[in-house]
């Protein structure tokens, strides 16, 4: 955008410069690399293995008197593995999500709400960023 | 129909999406009124069923189950509109899908909410649901976790807080955009809810990374959770349930059924909000296509069930099947073959009838055949089990019937409410898809606490 590159010709380095809009703009993200995959992931095998504890381990706490047949099932717990596997990885993806997007934090919000819900694109420099 | 333009200003768009939520109009009064009016019938009725017992329904040996899971199925069914339409058509970069998403996405929170409720009820002493709950106790239970109705629980409920995820999480920025035009309480309410939503590119970034993440999760849980309700039945060995082929025919009966509501539900609110710019011709004949193929592939998933039985040959398969074909429940099968492939095939096949008005007709029919296939689905099977000493009859009391009047009242006062309290028309999501040059915003640049400079 022209307002952005005239900032950077003026010396304003880009780590001072937040873009806020009402729809995305697909600009080039500062920042470090996303790890929502990675902790979507990592929630799936959590919640994999809570589905395992819960199911294997709780079974054969429970002394059911079967003649023999086996009491885990792998084919039925495995449905619920699958299940609470996908649990895992929605809930991890939302909290993964809110950490690296800064939301939910306490403190000053944007002093350009109303702006940016006119449609308005702000560009915020940060002063102290800016000096040195 | 004159294909209307989309609305190019901003502020504009802003302004007739937020339309709705301060002016809904007469139309949402009314709709709101009635389906009010049906949801206090069924709670009428579901207070009598829990002061005299079960026993006001229906249901006997050895017709266990009737209304109550037809409901429950049907309206799991439903629910397999919104998250699969809106994360398939996100996940295949369909641009068209921009208006649809949101309301897809609350038709499937509603849905599954009523949906959820069946098991519950017709349990018949509903206070002690907990009982079914896992936790160290001296009754001496366990849940069976090889039961299909043990997996029914947890994929219904993995299924209903990965919609609620998956409707929350784009609504986000429209919380935001809502609490910055309100003041009081609802400022603080959807400040909240926004959590401190700024509007950065670093937030939008990782919002549509999990957007795009959650539409990859939910595909294939939605789809398990229908499978896991066709189990139900197909986990039996009881003539016409017990079929290799329950899982995919339940799923594309539910995505079927699904498509139909969501037509009718984009339809009333076009209507009733004025909404014509946004929900236009295109989308009611996209859906209407993708109707068109689940009626076919729902067809043959249906004839292919029954050739299957009636060529086996079996006596306690050809009971049943004789009593949908040509029996009692005949014309309630035919009618479903009427009203769900006979009728809204050839008119969502030829463009001159896909119209608005063409796919809500062939949508109101879907949805009807629907409901009926999933009764034709539980009681037929029921009412000749294998042992013909055993045979019975079923037939609803107004009990039950006040209750399925009811679920599609309280389906559509809760989507009133969510239209009337959040945009149904995903702003943002509008906006990104509206061609360059079109967006007409103004770039602001500024310092906290500083003057403001317009560029």
């Amino acid at each position: 955008m022209a307002a952005l590159q005239q900032l950077e010709r003026d010396g304003v380095p880009k780590s001072a410069i937040t873009v806020m809009s009402s729809e995305p703009l697909h600009l080039e993200c500062e920042g470090p690399k996303t790890r929502i995959p990675l902790f979507g992931i990592i929630g799936g095998l959590l919640g994999a293995a809570f589905a395992i504890l819960l199911t294997v381990w709780t079974s054969k706490r429970v002394g059911l008197v079967t003649g023999g047949m086996p009491i885990v099932s792998p084919w039925a717990f495995g449905i619920i593995v699958f299940e609470l596997a996908a649990l895992g990885a929605i809930l991890m993806t939302l909290g993964r999500m809110v950490v690296e997007a800064r939301l939910a934090r306490r403190g000053r919000g944007s002093d350009y709400g109303k702006m940016v819900a006119e449609g308005k694109i702000v560009i915020e420099i940060d002063p102290g960023a800016t000096k040195g | 129909m004159k294909d209307l333009q989309p609305n190019s200003n901003s502020e504009t768009i802003t302004a007739d999406l937020l339309r709705p939520l301060s002016k809904p109009g007469l139309g949402w009064y009314t709709t709101v009124t009635i389906s009010g009016l049906l949801v206090l019938l069924a709670a009428v009725a579901l207070g009598y069923q829990f002061t005299k017992g079960l026993g006001v329904w229906g249901i006997n040996r050895p017709v266990f189950w009737a209304l109550d899971i037809t409901n429950f199925v049907f309206w799991i069914g439903i629910s397999h509109a919104g998250t699969l339409i809106s994360a398939i058509l996100r996940v295949t970069g369909a641009e068209w899908r921009r208006p649809v998403t949101r309301c897809a996405e609350a038709i499937t929170v509603f849905a599954l909410m009523i949906g959820a409720l069946f098991p519950i009820i017709h349990l018949g002493r509903p206070q002690f649901f907990y009982w079914l709950v896992p936790y160290p106790n001296e009754r001496g239970l366990w849940p069976n976790f090889r039961s299909p109705l043990a997996w029914d629980f947890f994929a219904i409920n993995t299924y209903l807080l990965g919609s609620i995820i998956y409707l929350y999480l784009p609504l986000i920025p429209d919380l935001a955009l809502l609490r910055d035009k309100s003041s009081g309480l609802f400022r603080r309410v959807y400040g909240a809810l926004c959590l401190g939503w700024r509007g950065t590119q670093l937030q939008w970034d990782r919002l549509e990374r999990a957007v795009r993440a959650m539409a990859v999760i939910i595909i294939p849980v939605a789809v398990s959770v229908h499978t896991i309700v066709s189990w139900d039945f197909a986990m039996t060995i009881r003539p016409m349930w017990h079929s290799t082929m329950f899982g995919p025919y339940f799923v594309a009966g539910a995505i079927f059924s699904g498509i139909a509501a969501l037509i009718l539900a984009m339809a009333v609110i076009r209507r009733v909000f004025h909404l014509e710019n946004y929900l236009r011709p295109v989308h009611f004949n996209n859906l209407g296509l993708l109707l068109l193929t689940m009626s076919l592939i729902w067809f043959y998933f249906t004839f292919a069930e029954y050739l299957t039985s009636w060529y086996g040959n079996e006596p306690e398969e050809m009971a049943v099947f004789r009593s949908k074909v040509s029996g009692v429940y005949a014309p309630l099968f035919w009618g479903t073959v009427v009203c769900c492939f006979a009728i809204p095939a050839p008119l969502l096949a030829i463009k001159r009838f896909r119209t608005i008005k063409g796919t809500m007709v062939a949508s109101v029919l879907v949805v009807i055949g629907m409901w009926f296939e999933r009764f034709l689905i539980i009681v037929p099977t029921l009412t000749q089990p294998k042992f013909t000493f055993n045979w019975g009859s079923y037939t609803p009391t107004w009990v039950e019937l006040s209750l399925t009047a009811g679920t599609f009242g309280y389906f559509v006062l809760l989507y009133s409410i969510f239209s009337r309290l959040f945009p149904i028309i995903a702003i943002w999501e509008y906006k990104e898809g509206l061609p360059l040059g079109e967006h007409g915003e103004q770039t602001v640049v500024g310092v906290p606490d500083a003057e403001l400079e317009s560029v």
